[in-house]
């Protein structure tokens, strides 16, 4: 091979003779990712030796030997709505409503967080990035923290997860809203301004229509990651059906709380199933 | 009716796009911009409507300082100059009519854009605007699903809604094949010389710009090379232009265009056609 190059008098090529597993990149790619591992093992101090397999053993199989009870009133001071199911839908009903809420105020402020709407004068320019700014610190605050807080300000209860999912989901549904409007397409936008329509008549005539796709997708998007975020929420006094599934396991109820992880799995597998065939039918 | 005096635009990269070009144009022409790719004819066609912040110098149209106008004087000029692009640019997810319709925004409100329905008699221009251009019977058809001769001709009646004295246009035919680069650029001739619209229009091929133009001017570095009849462009004025190595290429024959209908008979075909609709 190199006699090609070197009969005409032309450099070898390096690629021809170098080894490519021999490059020090590489090497250190290998090496830091191993450094790292062992580094990680020795700090968080694993250590498998305590794990009691017996008593492991006993509690999965307490979770399938599933109590049915929770599913009616156990009282008559219960109503359908203190069941399991009366709760999950209690879940459900919250992450759609906390995805209303920040669909509600992520939307306006969508507008002043794109780029391409926003340019143009410093004093639009300035309200950008503190629009964004404030994305970003909102969605930097974990729904949890969120809950936390918010449930010392309104108490236990369903109003507290609302309103920590919606809090955190304004920072993500208004940066994914307006990476949507600096996505599109600029040439309208050239064309409707040339006509001499205002900015709001470019928006409504030339924006709009191009982001009512990206903008359902992403509602769903994040009704469906709502949902699934719903149940846990319950740990930290956020209402739904979490505060069933730790009331029962700290009392060592394991077929209750089976029955509701079951029941969770099946309804964030159903809202998986829809949101990818509602969000592949609009694309 | 146009007066561009000392034009300069100098983009934030540094880029002298425009650098010092003073023109005249007098009313009913159809003036042909030529010149290589990045001689400045989009910065200098869009210098003229503002959408590009001209650096210094000065427009008029028709009397008013195109250059000092801010806010809604400025809209009321843009109203009066029509524009098509090399991408059409129509809004793609609407219907050909809606597009249509957009030409008339300079003349409504905000508020009546957003809650009203568009007045009977702009929905009536605008059908009249697509039957001149042969497309009616397209009116509710999804933007996108028309060809790209097509869609030049709805950004044609788009404009033609604004009763435009002047028409830009950049490099209309550029994403066409020979045969609808013809169609498009007849239906510019026709505005010209039926409606007496002023015309500005960008070309790469000389072959068009001879059949078409009244007046070529040709753009060097942001500069005039070249401003006077068409038929005075010879070998040494093109090698000029376009650098010594350049060769001229024709453009194909032309070919007839759809005869235009009547608004009513558009309407009635638009209505009653079945296939890729919006709308019944």
């Amino acid at each position: 091979m190199a006699e090609y190059f070197s009969s005409r008098g032309l450099p070898v090529p390096p690629e021809l003779t170098r080894n490519p597993l021999l490059q020090w990149r590489r090497l250190l790619v290998v090496g830091v990712s191993l450094a790292v591992v062992y580094l990680g093992l020795m700090v968080t101090n694993l250590d498998f030796s305590r794990a009691n397999p017996e008593h492991a053993a006993s509690v999965i199989r307490e979770l399938f030997n599933w109590d049915f009870r929770i599913l009616t009133p156990q009282n008559e001071f219960e109503t359908w709505w203190d069941t399991a199911e009366g709760q999950m839908v209690v879940t459900i009903l919250l992450g759609v409503i906390a995805t209303a809420f920040s669909l509600v105020i992520a939307l306006p402020l969508s507008f002043l967080g794109a780029r391409n709407v926003m340019a143009g004068n410093p004093i639009t320019a300035g309200i950008y990035v503190v629009v964004r700014l404030i994305f970003t610190i909102v969605r930097s605050i974990d729904v949890l923290i969120v809950v936390i807080i918010s449930s010392v300000l309104l108490g236990i209860g369903s109003a507290a997860g609302v309103v920590g999912l919606a809090f955190h989901n304004v920072g993500v549904l208004g940066k994914l809203y307006s990476e949507a409007i600096e996505g599109i397409d600029p040439g309208p936008l050239e064309a409707i301004t040339a006509t001499g329509a205002n900015r709001l008549q470019v928006i409504w005539t030339a924006v709009i229509p191009q982001i009512v796709n990206p903008y359902i997708s992403f509602t769903i998007y994040r009704l469906d990651a709502n949902v699934r975020l719903a149940p846990i929420l319950g740990l930290v006094g956020g209402g739904g059906i979490g505060i069933l599934l730790f009331q029962s396991i700290n009392l060592l109820q394991y077929g209750a709380a089976g029955l509701i992880i079951f029941m969770i799995v099946i309804t964030v597998a159903a809202m998986d199933f829809a949101s990818a065939q509602i969000r592949k039918r609009l694309l | 009716m146009l007066e561009i005096r000392d034009l300069v635009k100098v983009y934030p990269s540094g880029t002298r796009a425009v650098d010092g070009i003073s023109i005249d144009i007098q009313r009913g022409e159809f003036v042909v911009l030529i010149g290589l790719s990045g001689s400045g004819k989009s910065s200098l066609l869009r210098c003229i409507n503002r959408l590009v912040e001209p650096t210094s110098g000065r427009i008029v149209f028709d009397g008013a300082d195109v250059t000092r106008a801010s806010g809604p004087e400025l809209r009321r000029i843009r109203r009066k100059i029509g524009m098509i692009f090399q991408q059409f640019n129509l809004v793609r997810r609407t219907s050909v009519l809606s597009n249509t319709l957009a030409g008339r925004l300079g003349y409504r409100t905000t508020w009546r854009t957003i809650v009203g329905r568009p007045s009977p008699e702009d929905v009536i221009a605008a059908f009249e605007n697509l039957g001149r251009v042969g497309i009616a019977d397209k009116a509710y058809a999804r933007a996108d699903a028309l060809s790209g001769g097509q869609q030049q001709r709805v950004g044609i009646a788009r404009a033609l809604m604004q009763h435009p004295d002047l028409m830009l246009a950049d490099e209309p035919v550029a994403s066409l094949d020979p045969a609808t680069s013809h169609s498009v650029m007849k239906y510019l001739e026709e505005i010209n010389k039926k409606d007496g619209i002023t015309v500005i229009c960008s070309l790469h091929f000389l072959s068009l710009a001879r059949r078409y133009g009244t007046r070529v001017i040709a753009l060097k570095g942001g500069t005039v090379a070249f401003d006077g009849k068409p038929a005075d462009i010879d070998e040494r004025r093109f090698k000029e232009i376009y650098g010594e190595d350049a060769v001229e290429v024709e453009i194909g024959p032309e070919r007839s265009t759809p005869q235009p209908m009547s608004a009513t008979e558009a309407a009635l075909k638009a209505l009653t056609d079945t296939t890729d609709t919006l709308r019944p």
